[in-house]
């Protein structure tokens, strides 16, 4: 019995001691992947110094709303980066692998850094887009992603919908009206996100790629300032992707640490330079004040503030039979 | 991506006509409203493949997602869209039939359902596995044997390296005990295998090291008698402890002629306490007893068992070979003296595909299937054997009868195997076994089976999947 003991103990000395390197998945929405190909790295050569291990985190990325159900469904992710707490929420409620108090666990909403959505127009603006009042004009072809599938799309959707609720004379039947306007000029709903950029900038269709302004920036900077512009409305809504631990998965795997501190670590002063230098709106007040430059200030409403959380606007707008399925017509 | 070559080159060529004045102003406007038109019309055409693209895209990802279901020579398999989790339903069943010649008239000539087994295969979350394997075959005339469990284990592989067991299987000593029944080159295994356990019950970790030119198997077992297999528990409180190495040094070296050259050494060590005898019977290629302990021997002591063992593939050619020596402390009562006795045996096989498709310690799979209608034929393979068991000369009178056992059996086998298919083989293998008796045995052994050479001919039909 006392060698069985022995052969058992250099059985577990041997998986133990061969388990230096730590794997986590970061499952996000689509236009992250630059941003957390730089995070990841930066983590990682925080973690080796802090603990002496490695640390490699594989990342997942699709529509946000894919994504939740992927999770929901049983990928294993260690934390989830998405564009919207309702997908965060529907983890938490259909799947129960996160808390039901994510959101109060790290600072902002969890809510690292923040977006807004913009325009991204061909290069002189020939179809001359200034507001979200030109979008809806006849003979404009604007290029959103779908609500149904894709977080950013979700933020785009409720940025129309607000804008045109909040302005003078505006109201429920004027943004009722203004939304079916918008969509029946969006001849084709991507997915996601980087979908829609696919075919706006790399396709040639559409006049306006609506959506993200972080995809906006990218775009500029990959295929060059002199054939896209950016068009920055005069009100926009401000978008809060949250970020959580995965707690079924990182229990089961013993990763609880790491992946707490994975997310942790996006609110340093690294994480949030980073998050900047990837066209995120930083958090943190000196971040913002670095990159004052880069984003244009823009009158932001809150999701609290017009639709009375993503709880509600979930279920009045994109919910099954909800507003978007009445008025978007295939 | 498809584009429009007209749409591209209207503008240009409108505004060459504009810039050289060529039209008036009324012509002008028509010119520009067509070339509006125009670009609606190719933006048309490009949203439309953009939603064609986004629909395969969509499509091809669904289907990604999808459960799969296969039915192949592997077997029938359902598993989850990504992979992770599989099950995967296989068979195995061989009819023998066995002939004898010139043997006392021993009533031993029968077909014989030799295996018939389901065997069930999954995966789950990727790294965690099972096998579940019936046996429902084997018996004799009077019935078949009562269904048992041969194989029953739950795998959780951590890494290539490093994969750990839990079980009943097979326990890693003999080589040839570890290919598959279906696919060794005889439909019998050697004389050697008479001196290596079968499955066993235990644990144990294995895996591949140096990017598979070393393999190791290490466990903890029940502990079985030569030849035999456990029940599904242990049948004494002490355990054996069984290693195995096995390298293949030259392995993915195209231009290394030792490419398909395998060898290792594999061992058990451990302690057996039983009221029985320490083994059923050494058995000859036609499946005769040929020795066996006196009933009221038994073992009571260690037991140890050391084999280095050689695979060689080349093309259509295939060679294996192994030497075993098996001791084992035994008394002949409870209260008797005890002996230590060391058996011993070796062997060496070889096959040669005629068709040319390679040899394999996995099976041999022809280039064209077993066809009437088209004329195509499989694959053929021929194959020979020499192998050799000697017992222990300490082993009679005490433990074993002189009179009914042989000290030495010397076997020689050839054969012939027809694959019609990757999944069905048909072959037919004669065996000729000579017997030495011990000192103090009668001139002719009072065992039926042994008062002639052993000469048989075992032709059998099998589907394995």
């Amino acid at each position: 019995m006392k060698k069985i003991l022995l052969i058992l103990a250099a059985l577990a000395g041997f998986i133990s001691a061969s388990a230096k390197t730590i794997e986590l998945l970061n499952v996000s929405y689509d236009p992250t992947r630059e941003f957390y190909v730089s995070y990841n790295q930066a983590f990682a050569a925080y973690w080796k110094a802090k603990t002496g291990d490695e640390v490699v985190v594989k990342q997942s990325h699709g529509g946000s709303g894919k994504q939740a159900r992927s999770v929901i469904d049983g990928l294993p992710a260690d934390v989830v980066t998405l564009a919207l707490a309702a997908d965060l929420d529907a983890i938490a409620r259909v799947g129960h692998e996160i808390a039901p108090d994510w959101q109060t666990r790290l600072p902002q909403n969890s809510s690292p850094y923040t977006s807004t959505i913009v325009f991204l127009v061909r290069k002189g603006n020939p179809k001359g887009i200034k507001d979200w009042d030109d979008l809806v004009k006849p003979g404009v072809t604007l290029i959103p992603a779908s609500p149904k599938t894709s977080g950013g799309a979700r933020w785009t959707y409720l940025a129309a919908y607000g804008q045109a609720l909040l302005k003078e004379g505006g109201g429920e039947a004027a943004a009722r009206e203004y939304i079916t306007k918008f969509y029946r000029n969006a001849p084709v709903l991507d997915s996601g996100a980087r979908g829609a950029t696919t075919t706006f900038v790399q396709r040639g269709i559409g006049d306006v790629l609506v959506g993200w302004e972080n995809e906006a920036f990218l775009a500029l900077k990959e295929f060059g300032a002199d054939k896209f512009e950016i068009v920055v409305p005069s009100v926009s809504i401000l978008a809060e992707p949250p970020v959580a631990v995965v707690d079924k998965v990182v229990k089961r795997k013993g990763t609880q640490a790491v992946a707490k501190a994975y997310l942790e670590y996006l609110y340093s002063k690294e994480g949030q330079d980073i998050a900047g230098r990837n066209y995120y709106r930083p958090r943190d007040v000196e971040a913002q004040a670095k990159f004052a430059s880069t984003f244009p200030q823009i009158k932001l409403f809150t999701i609290d503030q017009v639709f009375g959380g993503w709880t509600k606007a979930q279920a009045t707008h994109f919910a099954d039979g909800g507003i978007f399925d009445q008025i978007y017509q295939k | 991506m498809r584009t429009l070559p007209y749409p591209k080159l209207a503008p240009a060529l409108l505004a060459s006509l504009l810039a050289a004045g060529a039209l008036p102003a009324a012509e002008t406007d028509d010119l520009a409203q067509l070339r509006d038109q125009l670009h609606a019309l190719e933006q048309k055409i490009l949203v439309l493949e953009r939603k064609q693209e986004i629909r395969d895209e969509d499509a091809a990802a669904a289907a990604k997602a999808a459960p799969k279901i296969a039915l192949t020579d592997k077997g029938f398999t359902l598993a989850s869209g990504d992979g992770a989790n599989s099950l995967r339903i296989r068979g195995l069943v061989q009819f023998d039939n066995r002939l004898f010649f010139d043997d006392s008239g021993i009533v031993n000539n029968s077909f014989l359902l030799r295996r018939a087994r389901i065997i069930t295969e999954g995966t789950f979350a990727k790294n965690y596995t099972f096998q579940l394997v019936p046996e429902f075959g084997g018996g004799n005339a009077a019935g078949a044997t009562t269904p048992s469990i041969l194989d029953a284990n739950v795998g959780v592989n951590l890494s290539p390296e490093l994969q750990l067991k839990f079980g009943k299987f097979k326990s890693p000593v003999g080589l040839e005990l570890l290919q598959s029944d279906s696919w060794t080159f005889f439909d019998e295994r050697s004389l050697v295998t008479n001196l290596v356990p079968n499955r066993d019950v235990g644990a144990q970790a294995s895996g591949e090291l140096f990017g598979g030119k070393l393999t190791y198997a290490a466990g903890v077992f029940g502990g079985v008698p030569d030849a035999a297999s456990s029940g599904n528990a242990d049948f004494d409180n002490d355990k054996d402890g069984v290693v195995r190495l096995f390298a293949t040094p030259f392995k993915g070296d195209p231009n290394s002629a030792l490419g398909g050259l395998s060898f290792g050494i594999s061992g058990s060590y451990g302690r057996e306490k039983t009221a029985s005898g320490h083994t059923a019977g050494y058995k000859t290629d036609g499946q005769q007893t040929f020795f066996s302990y006196l009933t009221t021997t038994i073992a009571d002591g260690h037991n140890t068992r050391l084999s280095p063992q050689l695979d060689y593939r080349a093309g259509p050619f295939g060679l294996i070979g192994e030497y075993v020596r098996s001791t084992v402390e035994v008394r002949p009562s409870a209260t008797g003296p005890k002996k230590t006795l060391a058996n011993t045996a070796w062997q060496v096989g070889a096959g040669y595909v005629l068709t040319g498709e390679d040899s394999s310690f996995n099976g041999v799979v022809p280039r064209q299937n077993f066809d009437w209608a088209n004329g195509t034929w499989g694959a053929f393979e021929v194959v020979a054997r020499y192998a050799d068991l000697k017992i222990d000369e300490a082993a009679f009178p005490t433990y074993a009868a002189a009179a009914s056992n042989a000290d030495e059996a010397k076997a020689f086998g050839l054969g012939f195997n027809w694959y019609l298919s990757k999944v069905v083989r048909v072959s037919v293998d004669f065996y000729d076994t000579k017997f030495d008796l011990p000192t103090g045995a009668p001139p002719v052994s009072t065992a039926a089976a042994l008062k002639q050479n052993e000469e048989s001919l075992i032709s059998r039909v099998q589907i394995s999947f």
